[in-house]
């Protein structure tokens, strides 16, 4: 809701955009704005693809899609920017953080190719077909000046996409509740473990279960209590003397440290 | 197209960034310095961290449901914004529209409400 | 001087839009649409708030209710005569879209029957609880509960999706009913009761290579907004038959439009996910993709190329055609290297894509008769063929290696039998659908001349008629083994899809005329 009227503030001021310059006519401003960000949008772009750490790639995004935003705002269309802000950086970056969280922050890419040679042909086919593009994209807009942009934002840029939105895109705007459906069907089918109603613990369970007879319903020993050291590999010593293994963490034995390493140190003297 | 009406936010910016780096660099200046003996001594942690806690710095699940159902109703709050500017001008109709769309949405949250997909445990 | 403009920004009302014109909609004529979605809405608020134990029932009847009340509606508006492009013309509806609602609609009640089927296996295809972890105690505990009933309001989403992109009239409204019929089915694909996890790669993968198609289309209408300067089917035309657009942004933006349809009827080199896809997804949603989205897909594609491109044929054409070779020929070539009955029928349906396409590169109104006659009798086999596979099965489900199959006629008689009778279908012998199909398409292509089409399609089919018969040989000519599955007792839904697919492809086959005049009636397109 906050963001709505957030949203619902901000429009008036950014629709009132005053008259835009004439098309084919660049603006030092848009210029100099242009040649700021675009770097910083390419680099964005480049990080993203070049960064070891899956964590890095995804700032790099945020930082191409802010730079996008800008320059969608630049050409005239306030609404796709302010989209592209609520919406990409928004919403979308933070799926995407997840879903990295998900499939852990360490997780790499296997360098194993399954298929012989699938990577040098993926990045070849890649390349030639962004050159193929960009050529073509050069090619054609080259000479292409702006048509009907003056037009189109007349009555201002989002009012315009409220005219098209609720005319001719209304059925297709209807339909898009359907796809937000399905979106939170499915995520809901595939991500929510739904127990059954017997399975749930309360707080009373929890409670009986910690004083049942024979769990220790205290806190744990700490590492390092009535020891000599801070270590964390330290065990600490009971009362009666003896270490105590509920005070070292699971993690220690794990990582195979040696009886030598795990063993209780004294500081020398 | 003219930027004119975008200095306010360029300002804004501006400000807050000026605000953050005011803050963090007057910090050092004008705390208070009080030393003591524990506080210069090299800080000894015993073993290294270890890299990953438990399970590798997994997330639960759970958290991408969450995502996904914000990303959902963030959509449909993107919707709302051309036809709040634009609702004189689109009237009942664009009223109409609206509350079908919105009445649309809200058969998924009830779903997921009744499914316990809000529910934390 | 940045409070002052602030202040007047402030100050000065936005310019509204006061002549925005409210559309038309002609609700009839989109009723069968708006059916389908209000059935799906009410199926998600079902599967939340009806108990347990009714759910499937409900689900199951209001799937099935919706699409013949959208049946019959569709009836009605194609007995009135209406052709109209409404929704401020971004939707037509016209003979080709009526007659491609229709066949979703008819071929999506079987594909319902075979999904809705709980007697083969307890709780039928699909998973209960597709969240848990597969292989983890609490899947094994869930083996024989009940299957997730979100299954049939996601089906209805997909059917009401393919209904609306049959009959879009506008880039942006096609691309959004892509959407809509596409997202339920990368779901749906994930929630197989038995081998999960090659359920669930199956579906990451349909997602993965799906969106990028999505991506391709929507950049294809943003190329031909920037040479057309505007979406619309009708206008796009125009922009053509003018002429003094960019060329360049016409085909960059035509070419990837074609990539994203192509990728969606399964066209080479668009292919490579249907295999993989089409094994791994429970066999019920296999048979509704290898059948409604099919036609779909086509019926997009054929209105996309014959309202928007009808003069720029001479340009893309060739490329069309080059396609279609290949996916005839990889399709029947790659088809007899299979050992997997699924994976089998998925490279049948990337030839028959081809064949579908021949006919629509006729570019006449024989061609899209042909087409749209080929679309439903390959519906119905398709749909019969999958419902006998989820027949055979063996203590781990669906047996689907075909040496399984081996002897199989001599076990199950009945059920070889009507498998025989479809691979015949499939292989285009007479007095079955498959060859008046074939006839139709090839000889509308022959009407317009494209010779190499006709020889490479009968080709092809001779190719493909192998591993078919291989199948047929397997079944009759080899001992049972030890191993071979048993033949399952089709349960009422299953039986009735069969005899249903089975009935139409005996009818078509034999008595295809009334079917077919429907088809020749319904060509006209309008924009």
């Amino acid at each position: 809701m906050i963001l709505a009227q957030t949203v619902a503030a901000a429009g008036p001021a950014l629709d009132a955009a005053p008259a835009l310059a004439a098309a084919g006519d660049v603006s030092v401003g848009e210029q100099v704005v242009f040649w700021i960000l675009a770097p910083v949008a390419l680099g964005g772009a480049i990080g993203m693809v070049a960064a070891r750490n899956a964590v890095h790639s995804a700032l790099f995004l945020v930082t191409t899609m802010f730079a996008l935003a800008v320059f969608y705002v630049l050409q005239a269309g306030p609404f796709i920017g302010m989209v592209q802000i609520i919406v990409y950086t928004g919403a979308i970056m933070m799926l995407f953080l997840f879903v990295l969280m998900l499939v852990g922050r360490e997780a790499s890419d296997s360098l194993i190719e399954t298929l012989r040679g699938q990577r040098m042909a993926a990045i070849g086919l890649g390349i030639g077909f962004a050159l193929l593009v960009a050529s073509a994209l050069t090619r054609g807009l080259g000479a292409v000046s702006a048509q009907g942009l003056e037009e189109a934002n007349r009555g201002g840029n989002v009012e315009g996409i409220a005219a098209v939105l609720f005319t001719r895109y209304i059925f297709a705007f209807e339909v898009t509740s359907a796809l937000l459906i399905t979106a939170a069907v499915g995520a809901m089918v595939l991500a929510h473990v739904e127990r059954p109603k017997g399975m749930k613990v309360s707080q009373k369970e929890r409670s009986r279960a910690r004083f049942a007879e024979g769990s220790y319903p205290g806190m744990k020993a700490g590492p390092g209590v009535f020891a000599t050291s801070d270590s964390v590999a330290t065990p600490a010593l009971l009362p009666d003397g003896g270490e105590s293994d509920r005070s070292i963490s699971r993690v220690v034995p794990a990582r195979g440290l040696t009886s030598a390493e795990a063993a209780p140190k004294h500081t020398e003297r | 197209m003219s930027l004119s009406p975008y200095l306010p936010i360029v300002g804004l910016f501006a400000l807050a960034f000026a605000f953050a780096l005011f803050s963090v660099a007057i910090a050092p200046l004008i705390g208070p310095r009080r030393y003591n003996k524990a506080k210069l001594e090299a800080y000894e942690c015993g073993i290294e961290p270890t890299p990953q806690p438990v399970g590798g710095g997994r997330f639960p699940i759970k958290f991408y449901l969450t995502a996904m159902l914000f990303i959902v109703f963030d959509i449909e709050i993107i919707f709302l914004y051309p036809w709040a500017v634009a609702y004189d001008a689109l009237g009942l109709f664009g009223f109409v529209e609206m509350v079908l769309f919105i009445g649309a949405v809200f058969i998924a949250y009830a779903y997921v409400w009744k499914r316990g997909g809000l529910d934390w445990d | 001087m940045a409070a002052e403009v602030l202040a007047r920004s402030l100050a000065e009302p936005a310019v509204l839009a006061a002549d925005v014109k409210l559309p038309d909609i002609d609700y009839l004529a989109i009723a069968p649409m708006l059916v389908l979605f209000g059935a799906a809405c009410v199926g998600v608020l079902a599967a939340a708030f009806v108990p347990q134990r009714l759910r499937y029932r409900v689900q199951v009847s209001l799937v099935i209710g919706a699409l013949l009340v959208a049946l019959g509606l569709i009836v009605t508006v194609a007995r009135a005569g209406r052709a109209v492009a409404t929704a401020g013309g971004a939707i037509a509806i016209d003979g080709p879209a009526l007659f491609l609602q229709g066949s979703v609609a008819v071929l999506g009640v079987v594909a319902v029957l075979l999904i809705a089927e709980r007697s083969l296996e307890r709780g039928g295809a699909f998973v209960s609880r597709a969240s848990l972890t597969p292989g983890s105690a609490a899947d094994r505990d869930q083996a024989e509960q009940p299957g997730a009933t979100e299954v049939y309001p996601l089906v209805s989403f997909a059917l009401a999706g393919m209904m609306l992109f049959v009959s879009a009239n506008d880039l942006l409204t096609l691309f959004v009913a892509l959407e809509v019929f596409s997202l339920p089915l990368y779901l749906l694909c994930g929630l197989a009761r038995r081998r999960r996890l090659l359920s669930q790669e199956s579906a990451v993968k349909y997602f993965l290579l799906g969106a990028f198609s999505s991506a391709f289309f929507l950049y294809g209408v943003a190329l031909l907004y920037g040479f057309a300067g505007a979406t619309g089917l009708g206008a796009l035309r125009k922009a053509v038959q003018a002429g003094d657009g960019n060329t360049t942004l016409l085909f960059l933006g035509l070419a990837m439009l074609a990539v994203g349809l192509l990728f969606k009827v399964a066209a080479v080199p668009f292919h490579v996910w249907t295999p993989d896809v089409y094994q791994g997804a429970p066999t019920p949603i296999t048979a509704l993709m290898a059948a409604c989205t099919k036609v779909a897909a086509f019926g997009a594609l054929l209105r996309v190329f014959t309202v928007a491109f009808p003069v720029g044929a001479v340009d893309w054409r060739p490329v069309l055609v080059a396609i279609a070779i290949a996916t005839m020929l990889v399709g029947a070539v790659l088809a007899v290297t299979q050992t997997d009955i699924k994976r089998l029928l998925a490279y049948s349906s990337i030839a028959n894509a081809g064949y579908v396409l021949t006919g629509v590169l006729a570019l006449s109104a024989a061609g899209v008769a042909g087409s749209l006659f080929y679309l439903v009798a390959y519906g119905f086999v398709v749909l019969a063929a999958f419902g006998v596979v989820t027949l055979v099965r063996d203590a781990d489900g669906e047996a689907t290696h075909l040496s399984r199959w081996a002897g199989l006629g001599r076990r199950s008689p009945l059920v070889a039998g009507v498998f025989t009778f479809l691979m015949m279908a499939f292989a285009g012998i007479p007095l079955t659908s498959g060859f008046t199909s074939k006839f139709a398409v090839f000889s509308a292509a022959l009407g317009s001349g494209q010779v190499t089409l006709v020889v490479v399609g009968v080709l092809s089919s001779a190719v493909l008629a192998f591993p078919y018969l291989r199948v047929v040989v397997l079944m009759y000519l080899s001992e049972p083994a030890e191993d071979t599955p048993t033949v399952s007792l089709p349960g009422t839904l299953t039986a009735a899809a069969l005899a249903i697919g089975v009935l139409a492809t005996a009818l078509l086959g034999v008595a295809p005329a009334p079917v077919l005049d429907l088809a020749a009636k319904a060509v006209q397109f309008v924009s």
